[in-house]
């Protein structure tokens, strides 16, 4: 029997429940601001979703790489971005074109940087306007009704910083925030806000400080100047704090601190600040309120990136605003989201040898780190006990459901100087499968307040797709083969798999229009960086590329 | 451009010698290029991409891949972004990866070896893009050496010094008017239906595609050069100047 919605609602403050749900649109990458990816839709549930059916398909016809953004639905109009960023806005009940958009193919980049990787995760949606970022590290906004160009701004010149921003850039009020690939460069990251009206800069902050800010100290030499740390992906916004929540990515170089990291370094204190943290920046100055560094001199290449969940629940007795953040690692934090402070944290993967625990404060123990010319295996792999695809959070069971991967890679470092712009990795790191095992990942669900695994559903290959919950107590994603499935978010029972005929990379959405609810998955699998590790791992799989949106919906009468 | 680089690596082919030292050279453009652990790994062995190493390559698809790309990939076309005695260094390693024994190696590149600067000229080019400087740089506007959004039409003529570079004027910024707003603007294009001008308010300049309708330009405006050179002292310009003189062709 299913409890009514209203009545768990009722037992959680309403402010955070109306700003984590989605209804009949989805707005922004992350579902809303607090990047949940939750529905608040019923009409699909545990007891019909076997009746699911495809009610229209559009394939965008850019087969440069593969599909892996997130769709945003406002009004009954799907606005969806290819990976070599065609526009599109269709009819989100049909399917039908109303307008699309090409941008032009960029010049080059560096040879061997970001900007040769096609990607693009998402589009932003405010001010009447569809704005995105280019390979070419352009931002772009479009006329929402039209799809003309408005505006254009240069965020960096990537021939260069060898640097490109691709992630949904994230609304914040008249704002746009955007983050940029560069982590694993010789590029010193930031955070960019621009006037969402005219595209004029807003400001802009630093992830590495400069000599007489606060942290420089924190870096060797001049290592500040080329220490990575780009926020990578998109962060979240609690409007009643006034603060933007943001991961920030790995220090460069990679795999090798000797450089970066004066000897005899305390790691129990922060180290090369603010890589791999969580920061809370004041939204209208940029301004930095507090950070927390999840992996001092972060040696793995264990980016802090990843979506920040924004929520409040009750933590022994007390009302407190949290928000849980997966590391790279697999290791997931719950802070206070208006101080910082750590509350408390728990290890998804199952594999896990880069270090031993945590303390009651929230430091690392028993680290276990790449030694220089020396090729040593570590797990989780740089490719993440989960990659950038995102979780999803349901209020109703309370539960994080996160897709994780076992995997490892055998790192051999080198101490290679820096180029502006050229990778900065300083390292090989061939991904490996752990041995004794016959499943290398899992979908499970989590209590972020107990650290407790509620359910977990295993799958021999890994999955990158992102996490989908929804108010009919369903959590869809899908697998490189090609299912899109739907799991009971209280048991984990697989209740329904659809072959959408390619490898799921992207991120899947719910929305409404005249009374009906749908389910809109991108598919076609990624074939460079980490899909490509991937598809070397399983060489009898078939990890199928493509570019196609495929969206669900309940038949008539079976509604 | 790419067919003349074919051509070329085609003409190079029958003239070469084997050359260790341009295979060591190669070594040094892939590992920048090439090696990084996303795609081919350390020796072409050892990444996510394809590996490189023992595959029975010949030298001819070699520099053929190189220099065009993998549609569908994220192999690159080199032949655009590397320079002639680069990609012929790095296709010659790749060659000895797979064993090529009968290297052909070009020793004398047709290219003109990159301009060597002098020590004004190279700290001119390191801050006319200095990335401390984030927007407040030159390369924010101004496109040269291969680096810069090219906001600016290409730098035509070098002031003589860092006041006449300050003191410039910009009779092609217009004052343009957008719903009682009024800004300095670069008008770079107007069709039937488009005006297409840089918003110059701040940095850095904004395109912007706007109704003709609903836009008024007027010649003229108060904005000057030297409110976008203040991150810079006179030394420093002096410096920029000195690059400038060697890559700006008149």
């Amino acid at each position: 029997m299913r409890i009514p919605a209203f009545f768990l609602l009722a037992l959680l403050p309403l402010s955070a429940q109306d700003s984590g749900v989605t209804r009949n649109d989805w707005l922004h990458y992350g579902g809303t601001q607090f990047s949940w990816r939750y529905s608040a839709l019923d009409q699909i549930n545990t007891s019909n979703v076997k009746n699911l059916l495809p009610a229209w398909i559009f394939q965008t016809g850019d087969y440069s790489e593969y599909l892996g953004s997130t769709p945003i639905v406002s009004d009954g109009v799907l606005y969806l971005i290819s990976a070599s960023a065609r526009v599109f806005a269709l009819d989100a009940a049909k399917g039908t074109l109303i307008w699309q958009y090409r941008y032009p193919t960029p010049r080059a980049g560096i040879a061997g940087s970001h900007s040769d990787f096609i990607q693009n995760r998402g589009v932003a949606l405010t001010d009447g306007k569809i704005i995105f970022g280019t390979r070419d590290n352009f931002l772009v906004a479009l006329d929402q009704k039209t799809g003309k160009e408005m505006w254009k701004v240069s965020v960096d010149d990537p021939k260069q910083c060898g640097c490109n921003n691709l992630s949904a850039p994230l609304v914040v009020k008249d704002k746009i925030i955007v983050g940029g690939n560069g982590g694993d460069q010789a590029h010193r990251g930031y955070l960019t806000a621009f006037y969402a009206k005219t595209g004029r800069l807003a400001w802009r902050w630093y992830v590495v400080p400069a000599p007489g800010e606060k942290g420089n100290e924190t870096w060797k030499g001049d290592s500040w100047r080329f220490g990575g740390g780009s926020p990578w992906l998109t962060g979240s916004f609690d409007p009643d704090l006034n603060l933007v929540y943001w991961g920030t990515g790995n220090a460069a170089a990679d795999f090798y601190d000797a450089d970066r990291v004066a000897a005899g370094t305390n790691k129990s204190k922060d180290v090369n600040l603010y890589t791999a943290s969580v920061v809370a920046l004041d939204a209208d100055t940029g301004r930095l309120r507090w950070h927390f560094q999840e992996v001092p001199d972060d040696i793995w290449d264990y980016d802090s990136a990843y979506e920040v969940l924004l929520m409040d629940r009750q933590i022994k007795g007390q009302t407190r605003k949290v928000l849980v953040h997966m590391n790279k690692s697999g290791l997931t934090f719950v802070l206070d989201r208006a101080t910082g402070e750590y509350l408390s944290s728990f290890n998804v993967p199952e594999v896990s040898n880069w270090m031993t625990g945590v303390t009651e404060d929230g430091k690392l123990v028993g680290r276990n780190e790449p030694v220089l010319g020396k090729t040593q295996s570590f797990c989780p792999s740089t490719a993440g006990a989960k990659s950038w695809n995102s979780t999803a959070y349901s209020p109703r069971t309370g539960f994080l459901y996160t897709p994780t991967n076992e995997l490892c890679n055998d790192i051999t470092a080198n101490d290679t100087k820096p180029t502006e712009g050229r990778f900065f990795m300083n390292g090989d790191f061939p991904t490996k499968l752990p041995p004794n095992r016959t499943t290398y990942s899992h979908v499970d669900a989590w209590d972020p307040v107990t650290g407790k695994r509620m359910w977990s559903m295993p799958y021999k290959f890994v999955l990158v797709s992102s996490m989908l919950a929804t108010a009919g107590d369903l959590v869809f994603t899908g697998d490189p083969e090609g299912n899109f499935f739907a799991l009971d978010a209280r048991s984990g029972n697989k209740l329904w798999t659809f072959q959408t005929g390619a490898g799921h990379r992207g991120g899947s959405v719910s929305y409404s229009v005249g009374g009906r609810q749908y389910i809109a998955v991108t598919t076609g699998f990624q074939q460079t960086v980490v899909g490509s590790a991937i598809v070397g791992l399983f060489p009898e799989a078939s990890f199928r590329p493509g570019s196609t949106l495929v969206v669900f919906g309940l038949p008539e009468g079976s509604r | 451009m790419k067919r003349a680089l074919v051509l070329f690596a085609f003409a190079a082919l029958a003239a070469f010698s084997p050359a260790q030292d341009l295979v060591k050279q190669g070594e040094a453009v892939f590992s920048k290029s090439c090696a990084t652990g996303y795609c081919h790994g350390a020796k072409g062995t050892n990444g996510g991409a394809p590996r490189l190493a023992a595959r029975g390559f010949d030298q001819a698809f070699i520099a053929n891949t190189v220099q065009r790309g993998v549609s569908g990939t994220a192999m690159p076309a080199f032949g655009t972004t590397l320079s002639r005695a680069d990609l012929n260094a790095v296709i010659a390693y790749v060659a000895s990866l797979n064993g090529v024994t009968n290297l052909v190696t070009n020793t004398s590149p047709a290219g003109a070896p990159a301009a060597k600067l002098s020590g004004d000229a190279a700290r001119g080019r390191d801050l006319f893009s200095d990335s401390v400087r984030s927007f407040g740089r030159c390369s924010t506007c101004h496109e040269a050496g291969g680096i810069g959004i090219a906001v600016a039409t290409p730098i035509a003529k070098v002031p003589a010094d860092a006041a006449a570079l300050k003191a410039l004027s910009t009779p092609q910024v217009s004052t343009v008017t957008i719903g009682g707003e009024s800004m300095p603007g670069l008008l770079v294009g107007k069709r039937t239906n488009a005006l297409v001008f840089y918003d110059l308010t701040s940095a850095p300049p904004v395109l912007r595609t706007e109704s003709p309708a609903a836009v008024q330009a007027r010649e003229g405006s108060t904005w000057r050069h030297s409110s976008v050179t203040g991150s810079y002292n006179d030394a420093e310009l002096s410096a920029i100047l000195t690059y400038l003189r060697v890559v700006v062709k008149p």
